[in-house]
């Protein structure tokens, strides 16, 4: 069984269908990219997922379950996390507060009556949070306030506060855009080694094609908001419908 | 200010950072090093409490007996314990304004409700003090929970202006198709307050030395509920809800995506507020032993709402010197003598200070004072 | 009294009580709409429209304030209300503008929260000023001669005359406001603007200076409000934040960023109030007689929170929330 999977996901905004019928599966432990021109509903595609946006038409099945009823903190504690494409952080706590938050969030549930109850009385807490910050290489910044940290490490952390809600399925929306060289590739390792250590299933929306084809097991290519492609790196690699959808068919 | 709200094993570390940044060569000082465990040991929950517990107790020996001090404030016992009440008000008030950025303007209708609830009790069902407040508080608590639902269905701006809506009604019913409870125009006036646990006539001096200090058992009895509410927030700040509420002030969004339920964390943040309204409201009536309409009015919830920016949002203590701060304006400088030049003007100077700390100083008077305590703290070390 | 002509009475009554609330919800609705920005202070643009026209309209002694103490008990252009009709608008449409430029665009980026707080000290501020100046008692601002004392309607029988210019007036300035939006490129962007900021800015639009022109027209029509609403009620410094309430009420019933809204929702406000200031319940056989008046404010407020669950984005609201 899929860990998750899509049903005639379909979305309208008034005349504009941004996904159009999108049936997937992501198996467990797979790494699937889901690539696609601008405005192809690759972004549109994950907040429904996420329960951000509401569909149109069609059903989000996880772990076996319809969620396309759930609330969006449901969906996070089910095990869907979301990596932003601006760094969604929580600008005026310190970077150790910052994941604090996410590993209270998956140590705790979505809502308890403690509100007495010593925040030092949750051991796992402070134990995911600092297991978490190491991953991500922020663990010395950890009293930094996170407004304060460079570009790429808020983009680290942002990815840290989405790992510490320890999910199963890491959505992971550009996760490499506006860095340096050095700073991508970094990213991309930090990508490959969490998903090693804590078995996470990823799907990743992303420009980088080396990147994409580097890191995926399985690539779906969208174009307005339609599938117009899926399979291995080597299958898309060769697909014309592919090339054509990138301008034209230049080289990938 | 946050300090409180850190994790208490942090504030070594924060400590050493703070230090470096100071200037490496200076962290071996002993201001230093006496600072480190002063900022340690503030966390700390006892210290809170006991400091609280010592400002509470010397504070209306200060403001009305002490010599010269007491001259310049002008101030008087009765005003001592008026200022405490507020400052539970203000205190609570942050909760939902500092921590969870949520701005209310229905408060008027918590503490209202509070106080009516409360002189209406003394009235007719029981004459004892700690029963009239626990009956005050359990009404304003079922009442926070209505209107917080209600007010929190829409997000954003929709929240300050539907709390003002509701509260607003709620002041109309008082008014006048409940002024056969109310006493509508001419408020509460049957209010009865019995002697404390049978005993103590709250009206009556403390003996010997705690009542050169504290004054009366009246103001000693709503100090006690002072310490009570700090070192309740206090733990509340220090509880799982106390970084939820910060984490859905700073990225609502991000809060519900790591899988907080954010409506109901702010449903609580409003009812946790608002049993503070009660429990101040409640106090109120049996200070005066009078509920005015007027306190149900939306000025009321104005005032609260200055009183805390002006002390400075999102600190501990701040909204409670500010609720002194505007009570001291509100009852000796507008009061004339030594303040005649100014006091016509009295609520056009709080209103255009209070635009200036929203402009200049959002962290208010507490804040300024953080400041000037770091910069007198970085300048020992320098030396 | 017949039944058709109390009802007549009630819904005229409501219309003159709802054009004030129009008046003002229209301005905050627009500027809520396009701005995203939360006036606390519009009432006081009520409130300096009413003294303004006050002072151009006729004399008035005032009996405390520091005008007075400095020898200006007796105060005012004596220009007549259809001066004070056309200059205050101009005069409080500027004010807007300031306020755009000074107080609202310099916190645009800043929380709902701060943009709040501001404007609500501001409104302090000046309603303080006005009780500094004119002190706090009531005045009492004269009804145009030309309008003054009852006209003879069929059905209703006398019925105050000025009440209904109130009326007259307010569906005129709505007309040319609602035209001015639809049907003009400058509403165009606007309407744009309501739906999607950054969309309008992408295309490359500027759209500061029609924004400044909603601040300004808005500002302006709560300057009217003052005027025309002035001789209905006493005049004191209170008034203006105490209109404010009901007119944010208006907007919320309405629908954020509608014309239409805010006027179907300052219609239901007034006549729900008229209704219930005039209707009694009669049963003389159980010796029930039941006058509702004292109900009248709690009901404005009840009908909000009826809609408010029914319908939370307001009976002309788009689905699209403002966060």
């Amino acid at each position: 069984m899929a860990l998750l999977e899509t049903q005639g996901l379909t979305k309208r905004f008034g005349g504009l269908t941004a996904t159009d019928d999108v049936n997937l599966a992501v198996e467990e432990g797979e790494v699937v990219s889901v690539i696609g021109p601008n405005g192809a509903g690759k972004t549109t595609l994950i907040n429904q997922i996420t329960r951000l946006l509401d569909p149109s038409e069609g059903d989000i099945v996880f772990k076996g379950e319809s969620i396309v009823e759930a609330e969006p903190h449901e969906v996070a504690q089910r095990g869907v996390s979301k990596s932003f494409q601006t760094a969604s952080i929580f600008p005026d706590l310190t970077v150790e507060q910052n994941a604090e938050i996410a590993a209270l969030g998956a140590e705790h549930g979505s809502f308890r009556l403690n509100f007495f109850r010593h925040r030092n009385q949750y051991p796992g807490v402070s134990e995911g949070t600092r297991k978490t910050l190491e991953a991500v290489s922020l663990w010395q910044k950890r009293n930094t306030p996170a407004s304060d940290l460079p570009y790429g490490d808020k983009r680290r952390l942002e990815i840290g506060i989405a790992l510490a809600s320890e999910p199963d399925l890491l959505l992971m929306d550009e996760p490499t855009a506006g860095m340096s060289p050095e700073e991508t590739n970094a990213t991309v390792s930090l990508v490959e080694t969490v998903k090693e250590e804590l078995g996470l299933t990823l799907v990743l929306i992303e420009h980088d094609m080396e990147i994409v084809f580097g890191i995926s097991d399985r690539i779906i290519v969208l174009n307005r908001g339609r599938v117009i492609a899926e399979g291995t790196p080597e299958e898309i690699q060769g697909d014309p419908d592919v090339q054509e959808a990138y301008l034209g068919g230049a080289d990938l | 200010m946050s300090d409180e709200s850190a994790n208490p094993t942090d504030a070594p570390e924060t400590e050493a950072d703070g230090g470096k940044t100071l200037g490496g060569s200076a962290s071996e000082n002993t201001v230093t090093r006496l600072r480190t465990r002063w900022e340690g040991a503030r966390d700390r929950e006892v210290t809170v409490i006991g400091l609280t517990i010592v400002g509470v107790a010397v504070f209306p020996y200060l403001f009305a007996r002490a010599p010269v001090v007491s001259d310049l404030l002008q101030g008087y016992q009765e005003l001592a314990s008026l200022m405490l009440v507020w400052g539970i008000f203000a205190i609570g008030f942050d909760i939902l304004l500092g921590r969870t950025g949520l701005l209310s303007f229905g408060h008027a209708a918590l503490w209202g409700t509070g106080a009516y609830a409360a002189g209406w009790a003394s009235a007719n069902i029981t004459e004892f003090p700690l029963l009239v407040v626990l009956i005050g508080v359990s009404v304003t608590v079922v009442l926070s929970v209505v209107l917080g639902f209600l007010s929190l269905r829409r997000g954003g701006i929709y929240f300050a202006i539907l709390t003002l809506a509701f509260a607003q009604m709620i002041y109309y019913m008082a008014s006048a198709p409940l002024s056969f409870i109310t006493g509508g125009d001419n408020g509460f006036t049957g209010v009865e307050i019995g002697s404390f646990l049978g005993v103590f006539d709250l009206g009556t001096e403390l003996p010997s030395i705690a009542g050169t200090l504290i004054g009366t058992w009246r103001y000693a009895f709503i100090g006690a509920f002072l310490v009570f509410s700090v070192a309740a927030i206090h733990r509340v700040l220090n509880s799982p809800y106390g970084i939820v509420f910060r984490a859905i002030r700073e990225n609502e969004q991000r809060a519900q995506f790591v899988g907080f339920n954010v409506w109901r964390y702010k449903l609580a943040a409003f009812v946790l507020s608002g049993t503070f309204a009660g429990l101040a409201g409640a106090l109120f009536t049996i200070h005066g032993q009078y509920v005015p309409l007027s306190s149900l009015y939306w000025q009321t919830s104005g005032e609260v709402v200055i009183m805390t920016v002006l002390g400075g949002v999102g600190s501990l203590l701040g909204p409670l010197f500010g609720a002194g701060i505007y009570l001291w304006v509100e009852y000796i400088v507008s009061g004339g003598y030594p303040f005649e030049w100014i006091a016509p003007y009295w609520l056009l100077v709080l209103g255009l200070v209070f635009v200036s700390v929203v402009v200049l100083f959002p962290e208010g008077v507490w804040g300024l004072v953080g400041d000037l305590r770091r910069r007198v703290a970085t300048r020992l070390e320098e030396q | 009294m017949s039944l058709v002509s109390e009802a007549a009475r009630i819904l005229l009554n409501g219309l003159q009580t709802g054009a004030i609330y129009v008046l003002l919800a229209i301005g905050l609705s627009i500027i809520l709409g396009t701005l995203k920005f939360v006036n606390f202070a519009h009432g006081a643009l009520y409130l300096i429209g009413l003294y303004a026209g006050l002072l151009i309209s006729q004399e008035t002694t005032f009996s405390g304030g520091q005008l007075a103490e400095f020898g200006f008990g007796t105060i005012g252009l004596d220009w007549g209300f259809l001066a004070a009709l056309l200059i205050v608008p101009a005069l409080v449409f500027v004010l807007g503008i300031a306020m755009e430029r000074f107080v609202a665009r310099p916190f645009y980026d800043r929380p709902d929260t701060d943009q709040i707080l501001l404007t609500f000290g501001l409104a302090i501020v000046a309603q303080q000023v006005v009780r500094v100046l004119f002190s706090g008692s009531s005045q009492n601002f004269a009804q145009p001669s030309w309008a003054a004392g009852p006209l003879q309607l069929p059905l209703i029988g006398g019925f105050p005359q000025w009440r209904l210019w109130v009326i007259g007036i307010t569906a005129v300035l709505v007309l040319i406001v609602y035209a001015l939006i639809e049907f003009t490129d400058f509403g165009l962007t606007v309407r744009a603007g309501t739906q999607d900021t950054e969309m309008v800015q992408l295309l490359g639009i500027d759209i500061s200076r029609p924004y400044v022109v909603v601040f300004g027209i808005g500002a302006a029509l709560a300057g009217v409000a003052g005027v025309v609403g002035g001789p209905l009620n006493v005049v004191n410094p209170t008034v203006g934040t105490d209109i404010l309430v009901p007119a944010f009420i208006t907007v919320v019933i309405g629908g954020l960023g509608s014309i239409r809204g805010a006027v179907l929702g300052g219609l239901i406000l007034g006549i729900t109030e008229s209704f219930l200031i005039q209707w009694s319940l009669v049963i003389p056989s159980l010796g029930i007689d039941y006058g509702f008046a004292p109900w009248s404010q709690v009901g404005i407020y009840a009908i909000a929170a009826v809609i408010l669950l029914v319908r939370p984005q307001g009976l002309l609201g788009s689905e699209v929330d403002v966060s």
